[in-house]
């Protein structure tokens, strides 16, 4: 165990933002309200606040006083090894960095960020694990977590292309929008791919795939290693970049958009003029602009209908709102919302990497309990989403738990209402 | 023992020094943080950073410490969201606008202004007074603030209850004659003003930094704060 190593990058990465943020804690715990795993585990460490617990430890014990006479009294003890496996069973297999506690926070403390710091160290202290850390292995070694090789994408995309009869253009010069599947779309959710493309095609949009940058998914962000998660989005910028394009849309993907759109440029030189935006953003902007059809209530009648509010596309994406208009077009009758929604909408509970790590099962499936109350109360028939990894967590929870809901991506939803 | 003598020490160079405490300290921990050094942040945003933190703010100080269920997740026990959020308002009530506490501003800063009349200022620390105890019962029972609470934030609910609740006994002339409850209640605001930097009752200045990032950052992304 590297403890020390965790120590230095706690300590380091404690720029003035992040100190402010950490004093401003009164410890009031109300962040455990917001948190899914608290909520339907009733375990006090998964309260946000306990999870950042090693960065108010290693920033008081560096910089203040009162941290360095709690130490030398005895009152707290410097980071150990124990400490640190610790944590990361908290902090890797109980948070999905969904970040509703920070809206709950009274102070406003953006814990989901701070979170993510923690989880920095413990991938500096080699910590991450085991089954998380095979998959990020996978994406450095073969490009892909879900095994995505360049001959895979070939066969796959072939695969669909004649299965759904659809163009599907692989390194296009000339073309103006990237799009970057992640390979849950590419392995469990083909439909979305030939959805997605049969959208821009109709679109009119001048769009190509990429063998270099075929994977949009990124578990060193996951992982919270700086440096393999500007390894992966390094790929996809170097792909838009040999390609010309103007911009990069990612398709159902959050943590990748999280950290295409919203990390990148404070990480890495990042290309100038190339825009990253978001499939959930652009479905909407082709309906209102006239650039595709869809049946008005094209889904009324088949019971009802809600959508699942993904943390890093809404809540950190700020596509709150265009998914809603896409869905009173789709189904102005039929569309309910489950209660809370939007901002304030419950995790699914496998984002972040949960969905990945065996010893996290428990957790996930206890969180989902939560969905399923939501999801009764609003008596769905069927709930959409713009997360593939909502998706994956959905489909394998609705048949674990037996559940008559059917799962469907929005995209996928749009391309059958087309005319 | 001479009380007038022992409220004059309270009242006078103990009470200043334990302000000069309280100003050196909270200026060193101000920039402390400051020193530490803030990136600048490159990404585009998609809404307002502005916006945002002016929502931050009005949500942060107005709306959401009084009215629990604006947010749906404290549906489920608002009377603690009600305590926190009246805690702080009587706090505020009775240090600006109680007429003796007016008079020790008046003092420091050289000008007065309109009080609000004893009963509503003494109803208002009645109600703080209890929320802060049942604040305190929450922090016994709460199983994940039994995680969080050491030593400091015992201290910290003691320190402060101790000048409200001798600020109450001094209006009502219970239990000492004047002199010694007017001591007493001096001394243990000069001993709450001496830790407060030393502790994590100084988040009301941290309070600006945080709820300014979190405006930014939704704002950021154009979502609600």
């Amino acid at each position: 165990m590297k403890t020390q190593s965790a120590i230095q990058t706690l300590v380091s990465e404690t720029g003035g933002w992040v100190a402010a943020q950490l004093e401003a804690c009164i410890r009031c715990g109300m962040c455990a309200e917001a948190c899914h795993f608290y909520q339907a585990t009733g375990n006090p460490e998964y309260a946000p606040v306990w999870k950042i617990e090693l960065l108010r430890r290693a920033y008081e014990q560096r910089f203040s006083v009162s941290g360095r006479v709690k130490v030398a009294l005895g009152l707290e003890r410097p980071i150990s090894d124990a400490d640190i496996s610790r944590w990361s069973t908290i902090d890797y297999e109980a948070c999905t960095m969904c970040n509703k506690c920070a809206l709950v926070c009274p102070m406003g403390i953006d814990l989901g960020t701070l979170i993510h710091g923690v989880r920095e160290a413990l991938s500096a202290a080699e910590a991450v694990p085991a089954d998380l850390m095979a998959a990020v292995q996978k994406q450095v070694t073969e490009g892909s977590p879900l095994g995505v090789t360049d001959a895979v994408f070939d066969q796959r995309m072939e695969w669909i292309a004649d299965e759904w009869e659809v163009e599907l253009p692989i390194d296009v010069k000339g073309a103006e929008t990237l799009v970057v599947f992640s390979s849950i779309e590419i392995m469990k959710f083909p439909g979305n791919v030939a959805a997605i493309a049969k959208i821009l095609h109709k679109a009119g949009e001048k769009w190509t795939l990429s063998r270099k940058g075929r994977e949009v998914v990124n578990f060193g962000f996951y992982e919270g290693s700086p440096e393999r998660t500007v390894m992966f989005m390094k790929r996809v910028f170097d792909a838009a970049k040999e390609l010309g394009v103007k911009r990069i849309l990612v398709t159902e993907c959050g943590h990748a958009y999280d950290a295409l759109r919203w990390n990148a440029a404070n990480m890495m030189e990042v290309p100038v003029g190339i825009e990253v935006t978001h499939i959930a953003g652009e479905l909407w902007n082709y309906i209102r602009e006239g650039r595709i059809k869809v049946k008005r209530g094209a889904l009324d009648g088949g019971g009802t209908i809600t959508f699942h509010d993904a943390c890093k596309i809404q809540r950190r994406g700020g596509f709150i709102r265009e998914p809603r208009e896409v869905l009173g077009v789709l189904a102005p009758q039929a569309f309910h919302e489950m209660t809370p929604n939007r901002e304030e909408a419950v995790c699914c509970g496998g984002g972040g990497g949960v969905i990945a790590i065996k010893e996290a099962d428990p957790n996930r499936y206890a969180a989902f309990e939560l969905k399923i109350e939501q999801l009764r109360a609003v008596g769905a028939k069927t709930v959409t989403m713009t997360c593939s990894n909502c998706r994956l967590q959905f489909t394998d929870c609705v048949t674990h738990f037996g559940l008559g809901v059917k799962v469907a991506g929005l995209s996928e939803l749009v391309a059958e209402a087309m005319e | 023992m001479n009380w007038n003598s022992a409220l004059e020490f309270a009242r006078g160079p103990f009470f200043y020094a334990a302000l000069i405490i309280f100003i050196g300290g909270m200026t060193y921990r101000f920039v402390r943080v400051l020193l530490l050094g803030w990136k600048p942040d490159k990404v585009p945003g998609k809404g307002s950073k502005l916006g945002g933190v002016a929502v931050s703010y009005l949500k942060g100080l107005i709306i959401w410490p009084f009215i629990p269920w604006v947010k749906n997740t404290f549906t489920r026990n608002p009377l603690i969201y009600l305590a926190g959020g009246l805690f702080h308002l009587s706090l505020f009530t009775v240090l600006i606008l109680g007429t003796t506490h007016m008079l020790v501003w008046k003092s420091l800063l050289g000008f007065g202004w309109p009080t609000l009349p004893l009963p509503i200022v003494d109803w208002m620390a009645a109600a703080g007074i209890a929320a802060m105890i049942a604040l305190a019962i929450n922090r016994l029972i709460h199983p994940v603030l039994k995680l969080l609470t050491g030593a400091a934030e015992w201290l910290n609910l003691l320190l402060v209850f101790l000048p409200m609740i001798t600020g109450y006994i001094l209006t009502h002339h219970l239990f000492f004659p004047y002199e010694m409850g007017f001591t007493i209640h001096m001394m243990t605001v000069n001993i709450l003003l001496i830790w407060i930097p030393f502790s994590r009752i100084a988040h009301f200045m941290f309070y600006f930094f945080s709820r300014t990032i979190h405006g930014a950052q939704f704002g950021k992304r154009a979502v609600t704060p």
